[in-house]
């Protein structure tokens, strides 16, 4: 009887499992890396020149408080402090968060949806490689004269009149050549996501954070056309003999905005739905449950990206516009606030009745909710037209906008970085230094930024590089002041932490959260081509189907063996 | 047992922040005006502005620090404990809608605020009775334009605003249409209190953005455009602004202030502008008128000589007799005109009287003697006509008509005559 009972074999286990027999490993050398095609390695260059842009984004930020933080001070002149903070915005939004995005997208969206690669390997490393150019263009300009005409270079003062110096090319350069990289990341993006789904995945199974990244690649493809065209328009005004922007010509400055806001704004919701998309993974990975009501956040991100479209004139309030567009778009404003705020208390829903463990990615997430809830909050404020002209071009906006995107994207990029460094290297991060750098993070953000609101109040406008010791202003810049080098010093326990953990972090394992989505399927780092097999889809989160599988089958695999065995 | 720990440290930092946050706020809430609203208090749109604001603000503590609440008693409630399982919850769709309506009404009520608000905000009233009489009475005053909003009377106080990199430039349009004639000033605008007063706010090169902010929000100064605001004051005083649109590198010095005066004093004001620039003008008419009269004495001085060659040069001499000096022409015969290039006549010829023994031309103690003084004038303004012997025709300038003035070849005339009649 025993003879003929047939033990279960493993083979006859259902469990998918990886199983690399035969991949080529990659090359290690520096050309392997320069000429790579593979979407992680792509991703990590991404991040790692990403990272290095937001030193130095940074640095820039560190200089400006440093002029701030004395009433009349000299520091600066004001060239250096205009190239400064132009230098400042465009550094972060074009080479810091929107790489970044592209960098985490890149190696995170194939694993989550089961593909070996991109949809377009080569298009996506020339991506890369015309953001690299774009900055370094960008930063060529620091050997002749930087531009210093703000991230939003508005005409006529970023005319060849006003503004002769090669500056405001680089810009048109930093435009055009990230732009075409954004562009066709997207388009990469998009047709991965539409095309390279595992088997079973649906519309309705696809992780949170690829429905950003697919929302975020239709707004850049909406928006970027519309921003290389008005640079291209600005191109022929400073050089071709046009007068597109110029009222002396008949051409019109207000132009310009419109055109650059059409991109401006939607850049807002680039910049910050993928973070919702990072936090719409963390938080349930981190309090065992469920997302709570996934299709609402979806179509959430979905309506944000609508009617983010149709807001963009509210950065134009106090231009001369009919109160018709004043009305039209102090409302569609209005109603962006809707499905934001349905995205946070469907993530606070997320957290009720779970069990919260207070992780660092789990950290910035719950530092991300709080911070951008007033970045919301204070956007009503800003949505309102009349309240508007008080505050527009005030401190109260570089507040709001700090606010929102470093609550919106930084806050959950950081949180990323810990919760998907080891999947990236195989290496935990230090959860002390971790900790640290949070805290200190959060507390350096709220100094720096909270009593901005109150400058702005009292009457300081912004990008300027000096002020008068009146309304209290030289109190408020000095806390500012402070509270940006806490903010730097916590990133820079970050920065530490990941060159430390590189080496000598602990080592990760394929899954250490125990979390819900493919990228845990594989090993930490991932082979060159991701997965052998790949599982069969059946929920939104499949890793917890296949850990209960696993359970399930082990159990069965003890319960029918310990007979055998007595 | 780091866990409380924690908590209790976190407790402790809280507590600070609070007396922090208090320490901060105790001071005289009116040191601290800006620190949660607009500044207001110059003028009703500012102060309906900073109502509307403190409305929102109210709402947006109760969302802030509801929301806020609630997410941090959720995490402090559900952190992970020994034998805590978390309820697998995927949604409720009634919630879900519940949410999405409470956050929509929110916003409905800010917008019905808005537009209760506005009217107060975009419309100016009338002026105050304590106000500048804007009638026809003082009237150098012209209403403002159409397309802006006017108090209900039509009334108010116009002022040009012009940004410029990096000063504003204020004109006080009245019924001058040369804008030149008009009051204006730089930076400071001057302005009378209980007045309405409508803005144009246009630029001459780049964007700017008007702002004082006690008196309401900023407009930009686009170039190629106009933008309109207004504000009505009714405490004398100075109220302090800058312009808030990047304009270059000295934005941060374009600086602006609104000094509001009694209506009395403000037609003082601005009537010594009107007086100033009045005087300006009329010493600049007077200068004018002079240098007019001189250039017209000149210029019949010239036409007269004109006519006199026109008539014949015998003529000339005859009508201008006082003008001929014999004494000048002795100069004129000994050194010439060199400015013009007229040569000496002396280099050439040899006249005792003068002290000259040029050997080139003829010796004119013989050559002229007794000549009359026509043909004295001719061989001197046309050498050609009549060559003494001897001598070849060309080697004397022909050009003293045009070298030495009709009055100096008189006075030549004069002089050698007078040698001869000795």
């Amino acid at each position: 009887m025993t003879t003929t009972q047939i033990a279960p074999s493993p083979s006859v286990t259902a469990v998918p499992e990886i199983v690399a027999h035969d991949v080529r490993r990659e090359g290690t050398g520096w050309i392997s890396w320069l000429t790579t095609t593979d979407h992680k390695r792509i991703g990590i260059m991404y991040m790692v020149a990403s990272w290095i842009f937001l030193i130095i984004g940074g640095v820039e930020a560190l200089l400006i408080r440093l002029q701030l933080g004395q009433a009349d001070n000299d520091f600066i002149t004001p060239q250096s402090y205009n190239a400064l903070f132009t230098m400042h915005g465009l550094t972060m939004v074009f080479l810091f968060l929107m790489p970044m995005i592209a960098g985490v997208g890149n190696y995170l969206i194939p694993l989550m949806i089961g593909a070996r690669d991109m949809a377009f390997p080569r298009l996506n490393a020339l991506s890369l490689w015309l953001f690299i150019a774009g900055g370094l263009v960008f930063y060529g300009s620091l050997l002749y004269s930087p531009p210093e005409c703000g991230w939003t270079c508005y005409a006529p003062l970023s005319e060849a009149t006003y503004s002769p110096t090669g500056g405001v090319d680089a810009f048109i350069f930093l435009v055009h050549l990230t732009g075409i990289a954004s562009f066709l990341g997207a388009m990469n993006f998009f047709v991965t996501i539409a095309n390279m789904r595992a088997p079973g995945m649906g519309w309705g199974r696809l992780p949170l954070f690829v429905w950003t990244m697919l929302t975020q690649a239709i707004l850049l493809i909406i928006s970027i056309p519309v921003v290389a065209a008005a640079v291209t328009l600005l191109l022929t005004d400073r050089h071709f003999g046009t007068h597109f922007y110029d009222p002396t010509n008949g051409g019109s400055p207000l132009l310009w905005q419109h055109l650059f806001w059409f991109f401006g704004h939607p850049e807002v919701y680039i910049l910050v739905l993928p973070g919702f998309g990072i936090i719409s993974e963390i938080l349930p990975v981190f309090s065992r449950k469920p997302i709570f009501g996934y299709k609402a956040i979806a179509a959430a991100t979905l309506g944000i990206a609508f009617i983010g479209s149709l807001v963009w004139a509210h950065h134009m309030f106090t231009t001369p516009l009919p109160y018709a567009v004043l009305v039209f778009f102090s409302l569609m404003t209005f109603l962006v606030a809707i499905p934001t705020g349905v995205k946070i208390f469907n993530w606070i829903a997320t957290l009720w009745r779970g069990t919260i463990e207070f992780r660092v990615p789990m950290l910035f997430a719950c530092g991300f909710l709080g911070t951008f809830l007033l970045g919301g909050v204070t956007g009503i404020f800003l949505a309102t037209f009349p309240v508007d002209w008080q505050l527009q071009d005030t401190y109260f906006v570089v507040a709001h906008f700090h606010y929102t995107i470093i609550g919106g994207a930084v806050f959950p990029i950081l949180g990323g970085l810990y919760y998907w460094f080891p999947k990236f290297s195989g290496r935990m991060l230090s959860e002390r230094m971790g900790k640290w750098s949070f805290w200190i993070i959060l507390v350096g953000f709220w100094t720096t930024f909270l009593v901005q609101h109150a400058a702005g109040l009292s009457g300081m406008p912004r990008r300027i590089y000096e002020y008068a010791d009146v309304n209290h202003l030289q109190l408020y810049n000095e806390i500012s002041t402070v509270g940006s080098f806490i903010l730097a010093f916590g990133i820079l326990l970050t920065v530490v932490n990941v060159l430390r953990s590189l080496k000598h972090g602990a080592v990760a394992g394929p899954d250490p959260w125990k979390a819900n989505t493919l990228e845990w399927f594989t090993t930490s780092p991932p082979p060159a081509n991701n997965f052998d097999t790949v599982p069969r889809v059946r929920s939104v989160e499949p890793m917890k189907d296949i850990r209960r599988q696993v359970e399930r089958q082990s159990r069965e695999l003890a319960a029918a063996g310990a007979p055998a065995g007595s | 047992m780091r866990v409380p720990v924690r908590s209790h440290r976190a407790r402790r930092a809280a507590a600070l922040g609070l007396l922090t946050t208090g320490a901060v706020l105790l001071p005289a809430a009116d040191a601290f005006a800006g620190l949660f609203a607009p500044e207001g208090g110059g003028s009703p749109n500012a102060n309906s502005i900073r109502e509307l604001y403190l409305f929102i603000f109210g709402l947006g503590c109760i969302v802030f620090f509801g929301v806020g609440g609630l997410f941090l008693y959720t995490i402090r409630r559900y952190r992970a404990r020994k034998g805590a399982v978390a309820a697998q919850i995927h949604g409720n769709t009634r919630l879900e809608i519940a949410w999405t309506l409470g956050a929509a009404a929110l916003l409905v009520l800010i917008a019905v605020a808005t537009f209760i608000k506005l009217p107060s905000i975009e419309n100016p009233p009338n002026s105050g009775p304590g106000g500048l009489p804007l009638s026809a009475a003082t009237g150098s005053w012209v209403p403002a334009s159409s397309a802006q909003n006017l108090p209900p009377n039509g009334k108010s106080l116009q002022i040009d605003v012009n940004g410029q990199q990096y000063v504003w430039r204020y004109t006080y349009p009245d019924a001058d249409k040369n804008n030149l004639n008009n009051v204006f000033s730089y930076q400071e605008m001057v302005v009378p209190t209980n007045t309405t007063v409508t803005l144009s706010i246009r630029s001459q090169d780049v964007a700017h953005s008007w702002w004082i902010p006690q008196l309401g929000g900023k407009f930009d100064a686009i170039p190629g455009y106009t933008n309109y605001t207004w504000f009505k004051i009714s405490k004398p005083g100075l109220y302090k602004g800058q312009c808030a649109e990047l304009c270059g590198r000295n934005h941060a010095n374009m600086t602006a202030q609104v000094r509001a005066v009694t209506p009395a004093q403000f037609v003082a004001w601005y009537q010594r502008q009107k007086t100033n620039i009045a005087t300006a003008d009329k010493l600049a008419a007077a200068e004018r008128t002079a240098l007019t009269a001189a250039q017209a004495k000149l210029a019949a001085k010239a036409n007269a000589l004109n006519a006199a060659q026109n008539a014949g040069t015998t003529g000339a001499i005859k009508s201008a007799p006082a003008a001929a000096s014999a004494a000048a022409g002795k100069a004129l015969f000994v050194t010439g005109n060199p400015s013009t290039g007229a040569l000496a006549c002396g280099a050439c010829h040899t006249l005792k009287a003068a002290g000259t023994a040029g050997q080139t031309g003829p010796n004119l103690d013989t050559g002229l003697a007794g000549k009359a003084p026509a043909f004295i004038l001719t061989s001197i303004v046309n050498p050609g006509k009549d060559i003494t012997k001897g001598y070849q025709n060309g080697i004397m300038p022909a050009n003293y008509a045009k070298t030495l003035t009709k009055q100096q070849l008189a006075s030549l005339v004069a002089y050698i005559v007078s040698v001869h009649g000795k």
